[in-house]
């Protein structure tokens, strides 16, 4: 064993939460870590640049850690989910990887108890997170127009919105004619240049990586502030356990395996978690001991459970006249929150976003991207020809409740590259989320075959959108019924903080990363506090 | 147990099947390349076709084929996909792309696209709408 590594605070994860947690603190003067198990990524390199980019997609930018198979990721056991996961590792985590959308929960997703009787309210408001809002626009770079009627207004500056192209216009003219919501996507997108960062150039296939660095990811956001704020990143590191000392009241070490597999520890004083909502329950899981039998910071027997998705069904609107949709990021565009919040008259809680996804590329059209794909045989080529360059796809992304049968646990037998066992999914869609899918696809539907779609093709349920991972760790007041409290810091084991989206308590219907990162910068904040007051 | 490239390229010629512009994908010389995608699920999906399929009718050889893709379906959709994907990102494939459909037969960068203003005219509807987000 070699010496233990020393910081103030350790963070376990270099993705969207844990580069926030770490820019904060270093730059308040604090000693900072990450351990990180994937490297860095070369997006100047990206297949964009060639032919091959689409191969690319398919291959080692593959959203599914199961499919894609890098000495970095982990397996995953999903053969009991209907889900399958999406992840990537990497300095960045999955902004590696994402489309970019940006938005923010609501104000009404704070209080969904209260105001629906469903799940529970968070022990924070959108106003208390506010700032921290603000302040991650700034330093992510947020494309996108103030003044939408369907949210709170935005303080943080934006660069002007990103074209909507050909699809885009269509729907916007669909929504206004049902005189239904639509508004330009937030996007962690570039359209003016920043030091070291030139604007987008509208390419589309953000998910292979963004040569000119307009796309935002977290290695060209906050980890090069916060490596110049004085941050250390250990890359190539799989942390294995949290080894707790002081009869279980405190971590005394991280020890993970490093790129050239030696086993190693990192003590420090504070150890944040930023591995997802998938990670971070493996790995309080798998540090059972002899004080937390059931896993670290286990007390309630929540960590693990509540996963929560955003179930998704994809609608997608054939048009008779091009509409290039190849052309553009391919997430970001408009959206439509017309049925965002709970109606009684639908039958179920809560609501979803319509988000558009422009087109595909030849690739995707033939393997059908989200949707199914194209048929073999006699006929395949009219029918590639009818769709391609002709769709424009919006997504229903659903508020997914809460059910403690929804979990994370630690597979029996499957094991990693450094025999830690991988994590095993167990989900089913709930009753309220599939009646909230039924109803947004005909809502699509309706809003496609206004702005003049010919056809219209459906998949009810994407099996590949496992790509958000939340409530595995909820924050609460209750320690009986949570697992960290408001600031992130577990109830039970005194220096140990979760910054990813496992601390979620509902999911909202809408990506998560802008909160996530809110909540991170906030939870720093907190940390910062707390270590102000030791030293004085 | 090695791959024939016959087979496979009969295999590839009817899953994607020249028409009209359309090259066949049996004659693009992708067995290789789908072939050692597939690995062991190659060989097993070509051991299951009746002796003789490179010689059926195109009929004959769909339907021979439809009969795998019932009996071994997972390691059939990775022979779909594999299959699509090389075809799709050969050059003269994507040249017949650019000439029926008018997509730009090149890399995405480092041209990209125009980057056009957003018109900010279209929401006109939109801003005229009160506020509905809720206010717990």
């Amino acid at each position: 064993m070699t010496t233990a590594l020393r910081a103030t605070v350790a963070i376990v994860g270099a993705g969207a939460s844990g580069a926030a947690v770490a820019w904060r603190l270093a730059s308040a003067g604090i000693d900072v870590l990450c351990l990180e198990q994937g490297g860095w990524m070369d997006q100047a390199r990206s297949p964009a640049r060639g032919h091959g980019w689409e191969r690319a997609l398919q291959s080692r930018f593959h959203p599914d850690p199961n499919i894609r198979r890098a000495k970095e990721d982990y397996p995953v056991a999903a053969q009991d989910t209907p889900i399958q996961p999406a992840s990537f590792n990497g300095v960045g985590g999955g902004t590696l990887r994402w489309g970019a959308h940006f938005p923010r929960l609501r104000p009404s997703d704070f209080r969904v108890r209260s105001l629906d009787g469903v799940a529970d309210d968070w022990p924070l408001s959108y106003e208390d997170l506010e700032r921290w809002y603000d302040l991650n626009d700034e330093m992510t770079g947020v494309a996108g127009l103030a003044g939408d009627p369907g949210n709170p207004p935005r303080r943080a500056p934006r660069d002007p919105p990103l074209p909507l192209g050909a699809g885009g216009m269509r729907l916007a003219a669909g929504f206004d004619a049902l005189g239904w919501h639509w508004w330009p996507s937030d996007a962690a997108i570039l359209t003016r240049p920043r030091p070291g960062r030139a604007p987008c150039n509208n390419c589309g296939p953000c998910g292979v990586g963004c040569v000119r660095g307009a796309r935002a990811s977290n290695d060209n956001t906050y980890w090069p502030a916060a490596i110049a704020a004085g941050a250390r990143l250990v890359t190539g590191a799989r942390v294995t356990r949290l080894a707790t000392a002081q009869a279980g009241r405190r971590i005394g070490a991280i020890e993970f395996v490093d790129a050239e597999g030696v086993a190693r520890r990192v003590e420090s004083d504070i150890v944040v978690l930023a591995a997802n909502g998938m990670g971070t329950p493996r790995l309080l899981l798998a540090s059972a001991d002899a004080h937390h039998p059931r896993g670290l910071a286990n007390g309630s027997g929540l960590v693990g459970r509540r996963l929560m998705h955003h179930p998704t069904a994809i609608v997608t609107g054939v048009f008779d006249e091009r509409l290039d949709g190849h052309k553009g990021p391919f997430a970001c565009a408009l959206y439509s929150q017309e049925f965002y919040e709970t109606d009684p008259a639908r039958g179920c809680a809560r609501g979803f976003q319509l988000q558009m996804l422009r087109g595909s590329g030849p690739v995707a059209t033939a393997l059908g991207g989200y949707m199914r794909r194209i048929g073999w045989g006699r006929g395949h080529h009219r029918e590639f020809a009818r769709q391609f360059a002709r769709g424009a796809t919006l997504t229903v992304t659903v508020e997914d409740l809460p059910e403690e049968g929804n979990r994370v646990e630690l597979d029996a037998t499957l094991r990693d590259a450094v025999g830690m066992p991988a994590p095993r999914l167990s989900y089913r869609l709930g009753e309220n989320s599939r009646r909230l899918l039924d109803f947004g696809i005909a809502r699509a539907s309706e809003a496609l075959r206004a702005a003049g779609a010919r056809d219209i093709l459906v998949n009810p349920l994407s099996r590949q959108a496992g790509f958000h991972f939340l409530g595995t760790a909820r924050m609460g007041e209750d320690p009986a019924r949570s697992v960290v409290g408001v600031d992130g810091l577990c109830h039970e084991v005194a220096n140990l903080a979760i910054a990813d989206g496992s601390v979620f308590v509902t999911s909202g219907a809408v990506n998560p990363t802008p909160t996530i990162q809110a909540l991170a910068l906030r939870m720093a904040d907190a940390i910062v506090a707390r270590l102000e007051r030791r030293g004085g | 147990m090695s791959m024939d490239a016959t087979l496979m390229d009969a295999v590839l010629g009817t899953l994607l099947p020249g028409e009209g512009a359309w090259p066949s994908a049996g004659q693009l010389g992708l067995a290789a390349e789908v072939g050692a995608e597939l690995g062991e699920d190659g060989a097993v999906l070509l051991a299951a076709l009746p002796v003789g399929f490179p010689t059926l009718d195109a009929g004959a050889r769909e339907e021979a084929l439809r009969a795998v893709e019932v009996s071994r379906p997972a390691a059939f959709e990775r022979l779909v996909a594999a299959a699509y994907t090389a075809y799709y990102v050969d050059a003269r494939v994507r040249r017949v792309i650019e000439q029926e459909t008018g997509y730009e037969d090149r890399p995405p960068q480092p041209l990209g696209y125009e980057l056009e203003p957003f018109d900010e005219a279209l929401l006109e509807r939109q801003r005229a709408r009160q506020p509905f987000w809720r206010r717990p």
